[in-house]
């Protein structure tokens, strides 16, 4: 099982913990993650600057894993979104081949639609096996009660996807979550996006639109988040303190990569998951895991 | 090509049905924000209205107008269109100003410096580069093209 790794412009420099954990449990399940270096931005940022551009990008990246005969795997939703939008819409041959003049000048020979893109999760899910995924399931954590939240991009747009999983009840995460003996729970405004997008752009909406999940979430009284995404765990992680401050609200909820949850319940140490990088202790956590 | 994207976007067929509108959260916070009015000022040719609009840098582009949509239009594509034609007319928003120079550069939206390669070699992973001088090339080649 050799992939093609996705790792965008996030991860790396904004998301070590999540860095981290893949590479762990991929390790120990024996999905190899190829590192790619000619990789750039997915093109997310750039459909803001010139839609054409970002196609190329796009396309670029794609190409250079269908070159290397590697399917791509990636764990940020955007980029997954945004690489997969572009498939679609370079099904279409008068946009294709615009592109593939663009990629010849680029020094790359096409792009042919042939390379499968897919989150870690979603991987998981489908192609993995959640019945292989559950024999290794060596240490439960029957204790923890999550809220997940799956991101806008995980599945949308789902005609990018597929149709991968329901955007008005998503399960895919959940499942994935349940399998390592932790509860999940629904909630009022599961499918509510992170704001993390226009937090530079309009603040006062981004922070308002990240306020109201941690504050749901919160009188719950969930153990943690978890989620799939680094831009929602900047947003709900990283901003929790400026989020409450603005908001007139004080937020104490850890924010867990469901690479980190799934890493746990198959005895991976806590060094070997990123722990040391969640801002949002998680001591309450590793206090209950102690006591099962 | 950009009226060629735009027309796949399906604007044409909107109807003014304003379901893009309702289940937008960010209209639900700010009811200023109304896809279907902005869909509809493109529709009457009232296009430099949107573009310099501030409303379409409100969009979180969490797709679900587009996957509520009856008529199949891609309405988040659209206004994110509108995005890139705001920015090609000079109303360009400071961050992105920013986030184009670092592109540039780096090949990605966060700049890497010494700084973060010294922390992820002491986290155990590998560096990666601080210049990815393809991106550049990628913008010059593309963005002429109409």
């Amino acid at each position: 099982m050799r992939y093609a790794f996705y790792i965008g412009c996030t991860i790396p420099v904004k998301a070590l913990k999540y860095e981290i954990s893949t590479r762990s449990l991929t390790g120990s399940l024996g999905i190899e993650l190829i590192d790619i270096p000619e990789f750039s931005c997915c093109g997310y940022p750039v459909r803001s600057m010139d839609f054409f551009t970002s196609l190329v990008m796009s396309a670029r990246n794609l190409a250079i894993a269908e070159k290397k005969g590697l399917d791509i795997i990636g764990i940020c939703t955007g980029c997954m979104a945004i690489l997969s939008e572009a498939k679609e819409y370079l099904e279409d041959p008068i946009i294709r081949n615009k592109v593939n003049k663009k990629l010849k000048a680029l020094g790359i020979k096409e792009y042919t639609g042939s390379v499968k893109v897919k989150h870690l999760a979603r991987f998981l899910y489908e192609d993995y096996g959640f019945d292989r995924l559950r024999e290794r399931i060596i240490k439960p954590l029957n204790s923890l009660e999550f809220g997940v939240h799956y991101g806008c991009h995980y599945m949308k747009p789902t005609s990018a996807y597929g149709h991968f999983d329901d955007p008005s009840n998503p399960a895919t995460l959940d499942e994935l979550i349940n399998l390592t003996g932790a509860t999940t729970i629904d909630y009022p405004n599961k499918n509510l996006c992170c704001g993390f997008t226009i937090m530079g752009h309009a603040e006062e909406l981004g922070l308002r639109l990240a306020a109201e999940k941690l504050e749901c979430l919160s009188n719950i009284g969930v153990d943690a988040m978890a989620l799939a995404c680094p831009s929602c765990c900047i947003a709900y992680e990283n901003n929790q303190k400026v989020v409450g401050k603005r908001t007139g609200k004080e937020f104490d909820l850890p924010v867990l990569y469901f690479t980190q949850i799934v890493g746990l319940s198959i005895g991976l140490e806590e060094e070997k998951l990123g722990f040391e990088f969640n801002r949002i202790k998680v001591d309450r956590i590793a206090k209950k895991l102690a006591r099962d | 090509m950009y009226n060629y994207l735009l027309d796949k976007e399906r604007l044409r067929y909107c109807y003014q049905c304003g379901k893009c509108s309702s289940g937008c959260d960010v209209n639900r916070l700010d009811g200023s924000f109304q896809p279907h009015r902005l869909l509809h000022l493109i529709s009457i040719g009232a296009i430099d209205k949107v573009l310099k609009s501030a409303d379409i840098w409100k969009c979180t582009t969490c797709f679900t107008c587009s996957e509520r949509c009856p008529q199949g239009i891609r309405v988040t594509d659209i206004l994110w269109n509108m995005r890139a034609m705001a920015v090609k007319s000079g109303h360009i928003p400071e961050l992105l100003v920013h986030q184009r120079e670092v592109l540039l550069k780096a090949g990605r939206l966060y700049s890497v410096g010494p700084i973060d390669n010294k922390k992820r070699g002491k986290a155990g992973l590998n560096a990666i580069p601080e210049e990815h001088p393809v991106i550049a090339k990628i913008f010059e080649i593309s963005e002429v093209e109409d």
